[in-house]
Order: structure tokens, then C-alpha cells, then sequence
């Protein structure tokens, strides 16, 4: 595989001695995902050292964190320099099923953390292949809507392939359970589902479906402590010092922040351990405790470009499996964003679903930053043929 | 290596972007909206909440107030307890925790199992809560776990105040002891404002419950940062909000000064050993409580950290009654005590004078019964102070049946202060009962009849008083006929000692009694102490002590007489024994001091006589020492057959010295006490007393 960049490393050293196409490389590189990354990683780990300052045993785990992002980074350093993103349509169902064993695996000789299983150990490294799984499926579904010959929009029939597809990790990672990943599998399903069309007709009968299926999945289908998170999500006063604890000291410590925060390592919910989970689903009542609704509108805003990012490299991608693929890796971090910011706010029932380079966790954290290399090796890549 | 021929459908891809924006807009928008709810609109409340969240309100009990006797000597006071608390969440593993509990076994003096025990037995609460292993432990435990509390992750020892009567069961039932509120008091407690909260400690019984509102101090609070799991911040830790933990100091509450004599006290537990009964010595001219004692007893110490079951068990089931206390809560038949009331009666309704004389062969019949005196062969001819003098029964039952109606006797027992509660200050008082005709007519629809009088001219029959009742009653006649309430408390102060509260005695009523028949009834009391044929004679009291008194005794089960005249008591089952009575006065011309006694199933009011011996002896040497010196009272009656002469008119040395101002306790500095005789044994003198008393 030839690539533009390779021949240019030293162009990194900004020499004006450089002339010519490899500055103009340079210059046409598109960094924007990259920077964005870092930027929002910097303000993840500045906020992980209040957060993890606390006395418990989460303490001092912010520089674990640092050392996922190095290895982040150099994954990032080999997709980005040594193959070209059509590897993975190639690879898809490879990456794929290996990642579906990995999945088998934690189930049958997984960790428990919490009453879950998520965990599968090599050696001294833990990983939580419900993560990675996000990924896999986007690349699963981008290949196979790449080569799929619908037109016209999908009917039910067309459907049967890729709904499989995505309920065997879906229903596996339900059985661990998790419920945030599998939900997030689910909707970024969904998402390219849509984005491929579905005809008017089957839409209808799907939505009537789901509506009819609703009651029983609650019934039969959620645990005890998931039907309870639903019960205090819609009413967290139920059960202030139970289940809907968590959404209303989560409330408090993000209302409280008021305009400008309580200033940074301040927050008496963090800091005082009224919020559980603080370093992890809930690191954003840390941040807009100490940082008030100034400090959170810049973290938005810095999430809307990355999103907005993200998907101009999707819209400008020139292949269909770029296009998919891209969009697909937007999706999940779209979903990642909203449904753990509205959860920490109050406005979506709690499921576990991690918040992009601000919560802590190693496999969460490789993934987001698998997802950048990606879009980045994508966003280069286009004109290569 | 994208597929040939996409381009038509990469451009229609693109086409949809328009609905991905769409929604990306709408998703980050609600998010922005919640936030300008959340932070801008509620944000003031919120913070509010969150500063509720971690400022924790933690009360700080007051010390209740402390309890002195009237010479300022330390009754109940407020000590340090140690107790022993594990906080589980500390206990990381299966082994450290063994570690730590086999540690503890040999510190504390526990099996493993036990404390394992305990702390299954909280299993269930949250862990960061502290679990007690073990309560008060000694110094020396305090030590060992000090020392080891490095090694030993979550324990801790914990102070706490406990309650503690010094002198352990002395007095307890007058000290009383406190508890935990219960939730079925609760109500009541808080009727007039809210002040008690469960967990609360709140008087329950004696002077701790009477003067709860006194003694409780204000509870203070303290203001303390703490995280979620309920732990303080120390002033150190970081992360930390509040400049430092502050608050609101507790008020201690208000210490008792009582007119209890402590010395007294001990002279008199000592005098009592282990006797079963109650005693009450009065001020006669005042109404001060000097002493107050009830057998057998408990130790309040142990209630105040709440009781082990077990030993409540036991003092609930112990027959002869613990927890009562025998001065105020129970009944008895005052028996021949009462007689100086009979001979009262008829000195002043004129149906006797002090040359009357009754002829007693041993017994009287009285309609078709046979009403006997305790001595079989009779006094002979007795006048009413040799009646006083040798307790005959027949003198009595003349004076009574003599009397217009049994409320002319009546009458004299109200204006003494009988049939009626005392007015103490101490709950649970039982007001006694002294018959009327109206009385038996209502509660029996039976008239009056000459057998009734007979029985309660000598104390049997309906009448029945309590000990406090009969100390308050020879008190009056003592001094001539004035009823006091008989009171305990004699000043409130400040934590910090200042005065804040006096109480002066109280007049409860003035019998009208002539002089004379002061004079003469005074006569007959002494002579029962200080002449050879007096009931107490046997007791020793000391001539120069110039006590005056009268035993009785009290059946507890009914016999037939003739069976009782064959029967000596001290064969009896002890259950079946007779109740001793003993009242007593000193000095009689101008008593300073009121002593009653009863002894539960101690058959003979002599028995019980040498308590009041000693306490009187106890009190006159301590505050008079100039009249009752060692020598004085060391004389013991040894030969009573030397003519001890009963001091009549004025010129009796103690009506001149005895300051009458009733204000003893201010007296000059008191000087230490000599030691007591060791106290008669009563069991040995069972064959000096020949006659029983009934």
C-alpha cells in the first residue's frame, strides 16, 4: 500500500526548509478529528484528577487513563500510517466474529464487576469487549449495506440479515448485562438502518411492533434493578436514598454548578462522594458542578464540532463504505453523548453508557479513540484513487 | 477500492445528510435547554440541596445535671464509659477481619464466637456504621486496645457519658435512674412542646424522672461536613468545604442539692445489712428529708446505658420487690405505732387524762369476740404512758371504745398528716388509709362496728400508712403538732455552682395539740426506749441520747389468734414473718431528727431499732457534737436499771442549746465523723425480747 504521508514524516518538524508537495500535504492533512481529540481528552483527564481525588477507591486512576490514551495513540500512529480503511471492508466479518467470540468469552469466563460480567482478562490487562463491539458492528454493517444490492428502500425480508447481525452481540451483551452498550448497539443500528432507508409500509409495522412489544420486553424482558431505574427515572422521588439516588444527586450536583461552577476540585458531590460512580457514567455532574453552565456550554460546543467534524468527513467521503462507515462511527458517538449527558441531567433513565474521553475506562477510551483514527485515516484517504 | 458505478447512490447518501443534522441539532439542543433549566432556572436550589447534602447536624447530648447531698458531697455524677466499636467497612477480607477479631478476643475479654456474634447480629445496617462489641470496658482494656489500635483497622473506642451513682445502690430509689424514651412514652413527653426524640434519655424514676426538667440540660448540635457515606471530614482532610466543623454547645443541665445527710445514709445501709425494707429520717422541724433508704436495691449505674435484660429479669421477679420503693410506694399496717395516736385521741377528746388507768388481764371481749393483748398475762393496771411504754394492747382498745365514734380518732390522724399522701416530690406515692365510718359505709355498706375500733386503736384493721407517713407523723408530734411537707431538695444551682433556686419548708397543717398531751405521749414514747420494761429497750440506745420511739409489728398473713399466741414469729416461714415497725424521735423534749423503720419480715420493731440508733447517734454527733459528744452517747443503756429519769419541764438542757431556726445544715464546720460501733446483731437478741408486740 503506498500512502502520501509516509514519505513526509519529517514534516512534522514544521522546517521551513520543506517546499513543495509535502507542505502542501501537510496542509491538506486534515487534523481536525485528531485535534479535537486531544483537546477533549485534556479536559477529560484535567477533570479525572478532581474527579479521582476523591478518597475512595477510584483514587489516582486518572493516570491509568493516561496510559490508555498512550496506547490509544499508538494504534492511532499505526492506522493511520500503515493501511489504508478499505482493509477493514475486507476484514469486516472478521473482526466481526472475533469480536462475537470475545463476547462468548466474557460470559463464560468473564469478571464480575457490580452483579455484571464485562470483563475478560489477559494477564494483567482487562478488557471490555462490549466496547469494542460498537465498533465492529459499525464496520459489520458498513461492509455489508456496502455490498447489498437493495433498491428502493428495505422491506422486512431485506432486513432479516442485518437485524441479526446486530441482535446476536445486542442479545449477548444483554445477557452480561448491560443494558447502556447493548442499547447503543441497538441504536446505532437503528440510525444506519434508516440512513439506508426502510420502506414507509415496513417502518409502520416495525413502529407498531415495537409499541406492542414495549410492556412485555418490561415485563419479561429487563431485570429487577433495570425496571427499578426505569420506575425512579420517571419519578426519581420514589425512592430519593434508593434507586433514584443516583438521578437525583446527579441533578444536584449539575444544577448546583449554576452559572460558573463551584470552581475546579470544589464540588461538594464529587468531592464528597454524594455522587457514585463520579469517575466513570456520571463524570459530567463532575465537570458541570465545578464548572457551572459557562464551563459545560464549552464542552458542548466542543462535542458539536467534533459531531459536526465527524460527519463532513462522512459527507465527504467518496466511497460508500467511507460514507457508512464514517457515519456509522458518528452514530455511536452521538449516542454516547446524548444518552449519558440527558441521563446525568435527569432527562433519560440511567444506563450505564460512558461519556467520550471524559469517563474513565480503558476500553471506552481505545474504542473512542479506534473510532477517531478511523474517521481521520478516512478523511485522508479520499483522495487516493 | 470503492465499487465502480456508486456514485448515483454516494450522492443520494449525501442527500440524507440534511436529516442526520437535523437531528444532531435537535439532540445537542435539548441538552443545552436542560442545562439552562438545570444550572441557570433552578441552579439557587440546587445549590441549596447540595449544601444540605453535606452539612450534617449532629447532636451533642448535655450532661445532665449532678446530684449532691446537702453538704455538697458528689451523689451522681457523669463519668466517662469506654466502649468498644468495630466499623465493618474497614474489615477488608476474610482474613484480616479473623485477625482482627481474634486480636480483640484476648483485649477485651471475649470469645471470638461472641464477637463474630455481634457482628452478624448487624449485618444488615450499612457497614460504615459502627458496631459495639462490647460496652464499659475496664481502664486497663481501654489500655490494651489503644496501644494495639494500629493493627487493628476500623476499631475504635468510643467515650461516652454514663450515669453513675457513686454510692452504687445507696439511695436509688430516691436518686432514681433514667432510660432510653421509649417510642410509647414519646407522646407524652412532648405534650406541651417537642423536646424528646427517640434515643433520648429521659428520667425514669425517683428525683431523675420528678425533676426531669431541671436536671436535662439543652442538647447542643454540631455542624459538620460529611461525604455520602456519612463520615466526617476532619479539619485536615482535603476536599474539604467548610473552613471548619463549628456548631452549638450544649447546656448542661442543672445540678440538685438535696437535704439527704450522705453520712447518715452509710450509717444507716450499714446499720441495715442486708434487711429488706425502707427507712426515713425527716427534720421535724422543717420537713427536711435527711436520709431515705428502701432494701433491697439496685444500682441506677446500670441502667443508664440501658439495661441488660437478664439482670431486669431478675430485679422484676425478685419477690421482695427491688425496684419498688418501699418508702413512698408501699402500704403496711402501721400496728402498734399507731397507738400514740389512740392515746393522742384520748387525751384531747378528754376520754382520758394521764392518771386514767385500764386494768389488763390479757385480753378483752369486745361483743362476742375475744380481743387479746400480746402479752398473755396481761399488764395489770396501766396508765396511758405505761401503756405507750409496754405496747398493751387492752389500754388501747378501752381508749378507742371510749370515744364518742371512730372519727374523733380519725380526725387526729388527718390533722397529723395520715391518710393522705405526704406531698414529696417523688412520683408514686400511695396516700395511706385511715377508716371513717362514711368510709366503711361506702366501701363495705357495713355500719361501724366495736370490733373495727379495736382493731385500729392498735394499727390493724383498715389502717395502713406508709413508712414516709410515719416518720412525718412522730415528726409533728414531735414538735408539737406542726405538719411539714416533707421535702428533698433544697436548692437548684448552676452547672457552675451559683444558687439559682432556694426551698423553704412548708406548713402543711398545725394539729391543735395541747402541750400537756405532747408532754405526756413524749413520756410513754421515751419510756419504750429508755425504761426496763420498754418495748426497745433490747435496742440499747444510749441514755444520754434522750430518744423517744415505738416499735410495732404488722401481720403479713392472718392468723387465728390462739394460733398466733403459741407461735413464736422467728419460727415462721420467712415470708410468713411478721413486718418490724420502729418510729423514733431524738432528743425528745425538742427532736431534731424523725426516724421510721420498717423491717419486712423482721418480726419485732426491736430487731430494727439499732438502725435508727445509729442514725440518730450518726446525726447528733455530727451537728451537735457539743451536747452529743462521744462520751454522751457511748454510754450505752447497759444498766437501764440505773433510774434514766424522763426530762420534764424547761429547765432540760437541750431546749436551751438546740438552735430552733431548723437551719442545721449551715452549721459550723463539721467535724469528721468517729467510728461506729459495729451494729448489734439483731439475730442474737431474740432471747432479751420476750414479748411480742401484738
Amino acid at each position: 500500500m503506498t500512502h502520501s504521508f509516509t514519505e513526509t514524516p519529517l514534516s512534522l518538524d514544521e522546517g521551513s526548509m520543506r517546499v513543495g508537495m509535502y507542505d502542501e500535504d501537510f496542509k491538506r492533512f486534515n487534523f481536525n478529528m485528531l485535534i479535537l481529540e486531544f483537546i477533549l481528552f485534556g479536559i477529560g483527564i484535567w477533570n479525572l484528577v478532581s474527579a479521582t481525588g476523591v478518597q475512595d477507591k477510584a483514587q489516582g486512576l486518572y493516570k491509568t487513563q493516561l496510559i490508555w490514551f498512550a496506547v490509544g495513540m499508538i494504534l492511532t500512529a499505526v492506522i493511520l500510517f500503515m493501511f489504508h480503511y478499505s482493509l477493514l471492508s475486507r476484514l469486516a466479518y472478521v473482526i466481526y466474529f472475533a469480536n462475537i467470540i470475545l463476547l462468548v468469552l466474557v460470559l463464560a469466563v468473564g469478571k464480575s464487576s457490580l452483579g455484571a460480567k464485562r470483563w475478560v482478562g489477559f494477564g494483567a490487562l482487562r478488557i471490555q469487549p462490549s466496547e469494542f463491539m460498537k465498533l465492529s458492528l459499525v464496520i459489520c454493517l458498513a461492509k455489508y449495506f456496502e455490498t447489498d444490492r437493495t433498491v428502493g428502500g428495505y422491506g422486512l425480508k431485506d432486513m432479516i440479515l442485518p437485524t441479526l447481525l446486530m441482535l446476536m452481540p445486542a442479545g449477548l451483551i444483554m445477557l452480561q448485562p448491560d443494558l447502556g452498550t447493548a442499547l447503543i448497539i441497538m441504536l446505532t443500528f437503528a440510525s444506519m438502518m434508516l440512513f439506508m432507508k426502510i420502506q414507509t409500509k415496513t417502518l409502520a409495522v416495525i413502529i407498531f411492533c415495537g409499541v406492542v412489544a414495549i410492556p412485555t420486553v418490561y415485563k419479561v424482558g429487563l431485570k429487577p434493578y433495570q425496571r427499578q431505574r426505569l420506575v425512579s427515572f420517571i419519578d426519581p422521588m420514589s425512592d430519593p436514598k434508593g434507586s433514584g439516588y443516583n438521578s437525583i444527586q446527579s441533578m444536584i450536583a449539575v444544577g448546583s454548578g449554576e452559572l460558573v461552577g463551584k470552581g475546579y476540585r470544589k464540588g461538594t458531590q464529587s468531592q464528597l462522594n454524594f455522587l457514585p460512580e463520579h469517575h466513570t457514567d456520571f463524570i459530567f455532574s463532575v465537570f458541570s458542578e465545578e464548572h457551572g453552565f459557562l464551563g459545560c456550554m464549552i464542552l458542548l460546543g466542543l462535542y458539536l464540532a467534533f459531531l459536526l467534524n465527524g460527519m463532513s468527513v462522512a459527507y465527504q467521503s467518496h466511497d460508500k463504505f467511507g460514507i457508512l462507515l464514517a457515519l456509522g462511527i458518528m452514530t455511536v458517538f452521538f449516542w454516547h453523548i446524548f444518552i449519558n449527558m440527558g441521563m446525568v441531567m435527569g432527562l433519560l433513565p440511567i444506563v450505564g453508557v460512558p461519556l467520550p474521553f471524559l469517563s474513565y475506562g480503558g476500553s471506552s477510551l481505545i474504542t473512542s479513540i479506534l473510532g477517531v483514527a478511523i474517521l481521520t485515516n478516512i478523511a485522508n484517504k479520499k483522495f487516493m484513487f | 477500492m470503492a465499487f465502480l458505478g456508486q456514485e448515483e447512490q454516494v450522492r443520494e447518501f449525501q442527500d440524507r445528510f440534511r436529516y442526520l443534522y437535523a437531528i444532531l441539532f435537535i439532540g445537542l439542543g435539548l441538552l443545552s435547554s436542560r442545562l439552562v433549566y438545570l444550572q441557570v432556572l433552578r441552579g439557587e436550589q440546587m445549590r441549596h440541596y447540595s449544601e444540605e447534602n453535606r452539612i450534617k447536624r449532629v447532636k451533642v447530648a448535655a450532661p445532665r445535671g449532678m446530684i449532691f447531698d446537702r453538704n455538697h458531697k458528689l451523689l451522681i455524677d457523669n463519668r466517662p464509659a469506654f466502649d468498644l466499636e468495630v466499623i465493618p467497612q474497614y474489615l477488608n477480607g476474610y482474613k484480616e477481619k479473623q485477625n482482627v477479631i481474634q486480636m480483640l478476643s484476648k483485649l477485651i475479654h471475649m470469645t471470638p464466637g461472641e464477637i463474630q456474634d455481634v457482628l452478624n447480629r448487624n449485618r444488615d445496617q450499612p457497614t460504615f456504621m459502627p458496631v459495639k462489641i462490647k460496652i464499659d470496658l475496664t481502664r486497663d482494656e481501654v489500655a490494651a486496645v489503644e496501644s494495639w489500635k494500629i493493627s487493628m483497622p476500623g476499631v475504635e473506642v468510643r467515650e461516652e457519658i454514663k450515669r453513675t451513682n457513686v454510692y452504687g445502690e445507696l439511695a436509688s430509689h430516691l436518686l432514681g435512674y433514667i432510660g432510653e424514651v421509649s417510642p410509647t412514652e414519646l407522646p407524652q413527653l412532648n405534650k406541651p412542646t417537642a423536646k424528646y426524640k427517640v434515643g433520648d434519655v429521659v428520667g425514669k424514676f425517683g428525683l431523675e424522672q420528678k425533676l426531669e426538667d431541671i436536671v436535662r440540660g439543652i442538647d447542643g448540635e454540631e455542624i459538620k461536613e460529611v461525604d455520602a457515606l456519612g463520615r466526617v471530614k476532619l479539619d485536615k482532610d482535603k476536599g474539604r468545604v467548610l473552613a471548619e466543623n463549628t456548631g452549638k454547645a450544649a447546656v448542661p443541665g442543672k445540678n440538685l442539692v438535696l437535704t439527704i445527710d450522705q453520712d447518715l445514709q452509710l450509717a444507716a445501709a450499714k446499720a441495715f445489712g442486708d434487711k429488706i425494707g425502707s427507712m426515713v429520717a425527716i427534720n421535724p422541724k422543717n420537713g427536711e428529708i435527711l436520709a431515705m433508704m428502701s432494701r433491697p436495691s439496685f444500682d441506677p449505674t446500670e441502667f443508664s446505658r440501658g439495661i441488660p435484660t437478664a439482670l431486669w429479669n431478675k430485679l422484676l421477679n425478685n419477690e421482695n420487690h427491688p425496684l419498688r420503693d418501699k418508702t413512698i410506694q408501699d402500704h403496711y399496717p402501721p400496728g402498734s405505732t399507731f397507738k400514740l395516736l389512740t392515746a393522742i385521741a384520748g387525751l384531747e377528746e378528754g376520754v382520758i387524762n394521764e392518771h386514767t388507768t385500764f386494768n389488763c388481764p390479757g385480753s378483752l371481749r369486745v361483743g362476742n369476740r375475744v380481743y387479746h393483748c400480746h402479752k398473755r398475762g396481761g399488764h395489770g393496771s396501766v396508765n396511758v404512758i405505761g401503756a405507750l411504754t409496754q405496747s398493751c394492747d387492752v389500754f388501747f382498745y378501752h381508749v378507742a371504745l371510749k370515744l364518742k365514734s371512730i372519727d374523733d380518732l380519725s380526725k387526729w390522724a388527718f390533722a397529723l398528716g395520715l391518710g393522705k399522701k405526704t406531698g414529696i416530690a417523688l412520683s408514686r406515692e400511695v396516700p395511706g388509709l385511715i377508716p371513717t365510718e362514711e368510709w366503711k359505709m361506702k366501701h363495705f355498706n357495713q355500719p361501724w362496728n366495736g370490733g373495727d375500733t379495736v382493731n385500729v386503736a392498735i394499727g390493724q384493721g383498715f389502717v395502713l400508712a406508709t413508712v414516709i407517713q410515719l416518720a412525718n407523723y412522730y415528726a409533728a408530734v414531735g414538735n408539737g403538732g406542726t405538719v411539714y411537707r416533707p421535702f428533698i431538695v433544697k436548692q437548684i444551682e448552676s452547672s457552675d455552682g451559683r444558687v439559682l433556686k432556694e426551698f423553704d419548708p412548708e406548713i402543711l397543717s398545725k394539729a391543735p395539740l395541747h402541750q400537756k398531751t405532747v408532754d405526756i405521749v413524749k413520756e410513754g414514747l421515751w419510756g419504750v426506749i429508755n425504761t426496763v420494761h420498754g418495748t426497745a429497750a433490747a435496742a440499747k440506745f444510749p441514755v444520754g441520747m434522750n430518744a423517744a420511739g415505738k416499735t410495732g409489728s404488722a401481720q403479713v398473713i392472718r392468723f387465728a389468734a390462739d394460733k398466733i399466741m403459741g407461735l413464736k414469729c422467728e419460727s415462721l416461714k420467712f415470708l410468713d414473718r411478721h413486718h418490724a415497725l420502729f418510729v423514733a424521735f431524738a432528743p425528745v423534749k425538742n427532736p431534731t431528727i424523725a426516724i421510721a423503720i420498717v423491717g419486712e419480715h423482721a418480726c419485732h420493731g426491736a430487731y430494727i431499732a439499732p438502725v435508727a440508733r445509729e442514725v440518730i447517734k450518726t446525726y447528733l454527733e455530727k451537728y451537735y457534737p457539743d451536747i452529743y459528744g462521744e462520751k454522751v452517747l457511748a454510754t450505752a443503756a447497759k444498766d437501764n436499771k440505773s433510774p434514766a429519769t424522763f426530762p420534764r419541764g424547761s429547765e432540760s438542757d437541750e431546749d436551751v442549746v438546740i438552735p430552733d431556726d431548723g437551719n442545721q445544715g449551715a452549721a459550723p464546720p463539721l467535724p469528721p465523723l468517729p467510728p461506729l460501733p459495729p451494729p448489734k446483731s439483731t439475730t442474737n437478741e431474740t432471747t432479751e425480747i420476750r414479748e411480742g408486740d401484738e
